[in-house]
């Protein structure tokens, strides 16, 4: 069984002549432990089908399943316990809640999910260790730097042990020696933990570190290309 | 509750200008309410206190019809006493004179001591020089039965330096009497009554001092059993001649409690409004919170927090701000109450009754009224955007947000929702008062709030739609930038905005309405008040016994060369209706009024020629309010109690008058005296002849009446003015609560103003990189808080005018039964204007202030 597939999504913004058509009939699988990396220019629908996977929203046609659950089948509370217990979410701007300190933002999928406190902090400080932030745990988001940032946002996605992890640029907003360093986190952790990941990037160089690349434009899928991974990820900067 | 102290309680400490401001105004709005509901309990109980003292073990009581009870009535009542002990009582009020020559007002109770003992507890401390712990009745009946004695509480004469066996010297009305004190009571029992404020006589000294020869207040019963008290009142009820009534003690409070009910409604009102705009405020920082915080509830969607867990949390932000303003306005209340009592103290005591009003003491009660108000208030004004908060999608975690462009494309709900309001509240306006409370005129007031709050969106889109050119032309490049700061903000300022024009619009009505109630009284002064002097004896005393003008007096009166014409004039209370309202009985010399009066007739066309018709014919004429409250017309009939039994009376015209919401029935002195028989006067009106001098015809009739004389003589134009200054009095509290609304409501503008500037911080510091100095910087923050104060006022202004009508012609009448003619304070409003702007102007230096530091800070980052 595939950790997602997608088949012939489409969506549309807007209502009639209007409307903008953002994906027109996109199909993907990816498989646990699988990176696959989808890459295309600003405004070519990568952003809109990485939502639609990680149930943040619906496509107007087609079909997402996230194991064997199929996403249309799902009211909006049963899509929220998805995404709390199935699926981790890393985003370009890392999106941490400035009035908790990184070990708190760390915790929060547990504790959304109603994991008692000590067990909350125990994983949480587990995985901040994995992603060598530990010395910066009790500190707020605006007192560490962009890339510290952001491996505090990787640890987050993977604390609550997700099947499919969803990295919307993640390195897009940082410098290129703080990408590179998220990146190789990225991919070792995919390995480790046995996650699916899929990664939107425009950058065809980080594409590189993936088993797999998607390549978008105009809301359709131009290629899908097989890599092999050779040793070491090297991201262009 | 992790994740809300967390995300909530960090949010709120971390901005601790707007949370300190929104607490501050919840708790500003809990404390008005609480105080004003402090304060008319106290008014009310401390008349209520005084009675219970002083009726003490009295279970039923009977009395006449506005005059009292007659003596030979008396006698025939002697079937009273197989129910129960009998006390005919005099209750009457008087002034003490001090040895130092100060007066001090005093309840004078004459008892017959025999027969009253068994219904209070006096206990004499002193009777002598020597001390008597244990005084026989028979001792006690010795020392009343001398015309000359008083007895006074040890607290009265210890504070004011009389001594046992002194003399003291007795006002009544005008006569002074020379008295001496031959008692102290020990402070308990009616002694404790307003402040050990009373004084005893024998009852027959009592109707001789108060000229009631043959007369008595009432006569207490205290019933052998006093359980069977329903069926013993049915008994007695219909044994009784015509114009004596039988009821409980407790019905002369429930007759001031009726009185107060309507000015008491309005203050607990007008109270309110300083706490609903405190519930804006918990709005605003909610609904600002909400907007604010958009990617960051987008996030906790995405990873994993229903929509259930988002609505809780922001619905405990209000919760918690709402329990610590309620918490924190309860003491403050209560302090405010003291103040708020001496304010209204002044209304109470002028128009209604004297009373020692006390602020009653906090109790848990209290704490949970506040509670229970405030916490569904605020949660009921959070419920919108802690809704928008739930509704907020996972992926706006990632979306470029721009929340004015979402509330653009909403913006035509609110106008929807302006536009029900209005209707609805033209609606309510023409609906008639329910049990005597204007409730549909209060809805309607709520629903024009509503709707102008509604509009507020619309005013702000206008403002950007119009106001780039002009603000660039005439405040250059900081009007520039203050006009695009406001435009990309429409609707985060809306909510502030809008508390603001509500407590402006608020003021503008209140000043409207008593701007236009002044000159209505003003011009019903100038046509009614057409006598030259007014004769009064001490100050007014609104309910209760008045003070009376001597035969002497009047005869001396009278007499002056200068003098044409006298109209003596007689008040008493009588109860009326089936509720027993308090209404005044008014007696005057119709003759005297048609031709030298003024009155200001309402109906018939020929209401003078009625008039005079009803000198012989049983006529009265009464006041716009009675005829109002009870539904009475020009030309039918009413029912009055009379000592001779209830009586019918024509309405021979309606009058209008100001000087009372009670409503007032005034006959022809002869009428008068047919039914109730010869009263003293409690005031005369002389008119003078054309070339007199008023001032000097007063100081002639006072030099005569001597030193001594306990005669108030006002000229025309004295009475005018004093009539405009109790008027002011009046509604100084109203002035007091609507300030403080107006304080919490710029409070607000203020704390907004300060998020936006936080928020822009990037933006300043970039506009400082460019080359915008610190000045620059203050004088566009400066502009953005006056230009909304300017704004909130010109929309304050309309809607002000609007909710004026429906308090002048809706809410005034339904409540206190009088006509307004509308009036625009023009000058006042025009100040307020100004002075709006430019306190706006100034409370928008504190966030102008944080701008510059912050744009400094960010730029040296």
């Amino acid at each position: 069984m595939h950790a997602l597939e997608a088949v012939d999504l489409h969506k549309t913004y807007g209502d009639g002549a209007g409307g903008v058509q953002a994906l027109a009939g996109v199909s993907l699988t990816l498989s646990a432990g699988e990176l696959v990396a989808v890459v295309g220019p600003s405004g070519c629908g990568k952003s809109t089908l990485l939502h639609l996977c990680g149930a943040m929203d619906r496509p107007t046609s087609g079909r997402v399943h996230v194991g064997e659950v199929s996403l249309a089948d799902l009211d909006d509370e049963a899509l929220t316990q998805l995404r709390r217990e199935r699926v981790g979410f890393v985003f370009q701007f890392f999106n941490l809640l400035p009035t908790l300190t990184l070990q708190e933002n760390i915790a929060l999928p547990l504790l959304l999910a109603g994991v008692e406190a000590a067990e909350c902090e125990r994983r949480a400080r587990a995985s901040a260790e994995r992603v060598g932030i530990e010395h910066r745990r009790d500190h707020h988001p605006g007192a560490v730097s962009g890339g510290e940032l952001q491996r505090a946002a990787v640890a987050r996605a993977l604390v609550h042990e997700p099947a499919l992890v969803i990295a919307d640029e993640p390195t897009g907003n940082l410098d290129s020696e703080n990408g590179r360093l998220v990146l190789t986190l990225l991919t070792e952790l995919t390995r480790q933990t046995g996650v699916a990941m899929l990664l939107a990037t425009h950058d065809q160089a980080i594409a590189a570190a993936a088993d797999r690349v998607v390549r978008m434009r105009d809301g359709l899928e131009v290629r899908d290309t097989d890599v092999t991974i050779v040793g070491a990820v090297a991201p262009s900067s | 509750m992790i994740l809300f102290r967390r995300f909530i309680g960090r949010a709120l400490w971390r901005d601790p200008v707007r949370t300190a401001v929104t607490v501050a105004g919840l708790t500003l709005g809990v404390a008005v309410v609480l105080a004003i509901r402090l304060a008319n309990t106290g008014s009310v109980r401390g008349f209520e206190r005084a009675l219970d003292l002083v009726a003490g073990r009295t279970s039923l009581e009977l009395v006449g019809a506005g005059v009292g009870v007659a003596e030979p009535a008396l006698a025939e009542l002697g079937w009273l006493r197989d129910h129960g002990r009998v006390s005919p009582v005099l209750d009457r009020t008087a002034l003490v004179r001090a040895p130092d020559g100060t007066e001090w007002p005093v309840r004078v109770l004459g008892v017959d001591i025999l027969r009253d003992q068994p219904f209070r507890e006096y206990r004499l401390l002193q009777i002598t020089e020597d001390n008597l712990d244990d005084v026989r009745p028979q001792d006690f009946l010795e020392l009343l039965v001398d015309p000359g004695s008083l007895i006074l509480t040890e607290q009265f004469a210890s504070r004011h330096g009389l001594t046992l066996g002194g003399p003291a010297r007795l006002v009544v009305g005008d006569v002074v009497h020379e008295m001496s004190v031959r008692g102290l009571l020990r402070d308990e029992g009616p002694a404790r009554v307003v402040d050990g404020q009373l004084a005893l006589v024998d009852i027959a000294t009592a109707q001789w001092l108060f000229a009631r020869i043959g007369w008595v207040d009432r006569v207490e019963l205290q019933l052998f059993e006093p359980e069977a008290i329903d069926e013993v009142e049915a008994k007695i009820s219909a044994r009784l001649p015509d114009g004596v009534q039988v009821q409980r003690p407790a019905q002369r409070g429930r007759q001031v409690e009726n009185m107060l009910a309507a000015f008491h409604f309005n203050l607990n009102a007008l109270s309110y409004i300083a706490l609903i705009v405190g519930v804006f405020l918990v709005y605003n920082t909610v609904a600002v919170s909400v907007i604010a915080r958009r990617r960051e509830i987008g996030t906790l969607r995405a990873l994993g927090a229903t929509r259930g867990r988002v609505l809780r949390m922001f619905l405990g932000e209000a919760a918690a701000l709402a329990l610590v303003g309620a918490g924190l306005g309860v003491p403050l209340g209560w302090l405010l109450a003291q103040g708020a009592v001496r304010l209204t103290s002044t209304t109470v005591n002028t128009l209604y009754v004297t009373s020692a009003a006390t602020v009653p003491s906090l109790g848990l009660a209290d704490l949970l009224l506040a509670l229970g108000v405030t916490v569904p208030l605020a949660l009921l004004a959070a419920a919108q955007p802690a809704a928008e908060a739930a509704a907020v999608p996972p992926i706006d975690a990632v979306r470029q947000i721009d929340p004015s462009a979402r509330a653009r494309r909403a913006s035509r709900r609110p106008q929807v929702v302006a536009a029900v309001a209005f209707a609805a509240a033209a609606w309510c306006s023409t609906r008639p008062p329910v049990d005597g409370l204007p409730l549909f005129g209060l809805a309607a007031a709520l629903a024009v709030v509503l709707g102008a709050a509604m509009l507020v969106p619309a005013l702000l889109s206008w403002l950007r739609r119009v106001g780039r050119a002009p603000l660039a032309r005439w405040l250059g490049v900081e009007g520039l930038l203050a006009h695009a700061n406001l435009s990309a903000a429409v609707s985060r300022l809306a909510v502030s905005v809008a508390a603001l024009v509500v407590s402006l619009a608020m003021l503008a009505a209140i000043a409207i309405m008593i701007g236009s109630f002044r000159e209505t009284v003003a011009y019903w002064v100038g046509q009614t008040l057409q006598a030259d002097l007014f004769v009064a004896v001490g100050d007014r005393t609104p309910v209760g016994a008045p003070l009376t003008i001597s035969a002497e007096t009047e005869a001396h009166l009278a007499s002056h060369p200068q003098v044409r014409a006298v109209d003596p004039f007689r008040n008493v209370d009588l109860p009326y209706g089936p509720d027993g309202d308090l209404i005044i009985l008014g007696a005057g010399d119709f003759e005297v009024l048609l031709d030298h009066g003024g009155l200001l007739f309402k109906a018939p066309a020929d209401a003078r020629t009625a008039m005079r018709a009803a000198v012989d014919a049983d006529g009265v004429v009464v006041s716009e309010v009675f005829a109002n409250k009870h539904g009475v017309s020009a030309g039918e009939w009413i029912l009055l109690d009379t000592p001779g039994g209830r009586r019918s009376f024509k309405v021979a015209a309606v009058y209008y008058d100001y000087s009372s919401d009670r409503g007032l029935v005034v006959m022809d002195r002869r009428t008068f005296a047919r039914h109730y028989g010869a009263l003293r006067p409690t005031g005369m009106t002389l008119y003078l002849e054309p070339d007199a001098d008023p001032d000097l015809v007063r100081d002639e009739l006072l030099a005569a009446a001597g030193a001594d004389t306990r005669l108030f003589i006002q000229t025309n134009a004295t009475l005018r003015r004093e009539v405009l200054r109790i008027f002011d009095a009046t509604f100084a509290i109203t002035y007091a609560l609507e300030a403080i609304a107006i304080v919490v409501a710029i409070m607000g503008v203020a704390a907004t103003l300060l998020t936006l500037v936080l928020e822009r911080r990037h933006e300043l510091a970039m506009l400082r990189l460019v080359g915008a100095g610190r000045r620059q910087i203050r004088r566009m923050v400066v502009i953005e808080a006056t230009l909304l104060g300017a704004l909130s006022q010109g929309l304050g202004l309309v809607v002000g005018f609007v909710l004026s009508l429906i308090l002048i012609y809706v809410i005034n009448v339904q409540s206190f039964g009088w006509t307004i003619q509308f009036h625009l304070p023009v000058g006042f409003l025009a100040q307020s204007t100004l002075l709006v702007a430019a306190t706006t102007g100034l409370a928008g230096l504190y966030p102008a202030a944080v701008a510059m530091r912050t744009s400094g800070g960010d730029r040296e980052r």
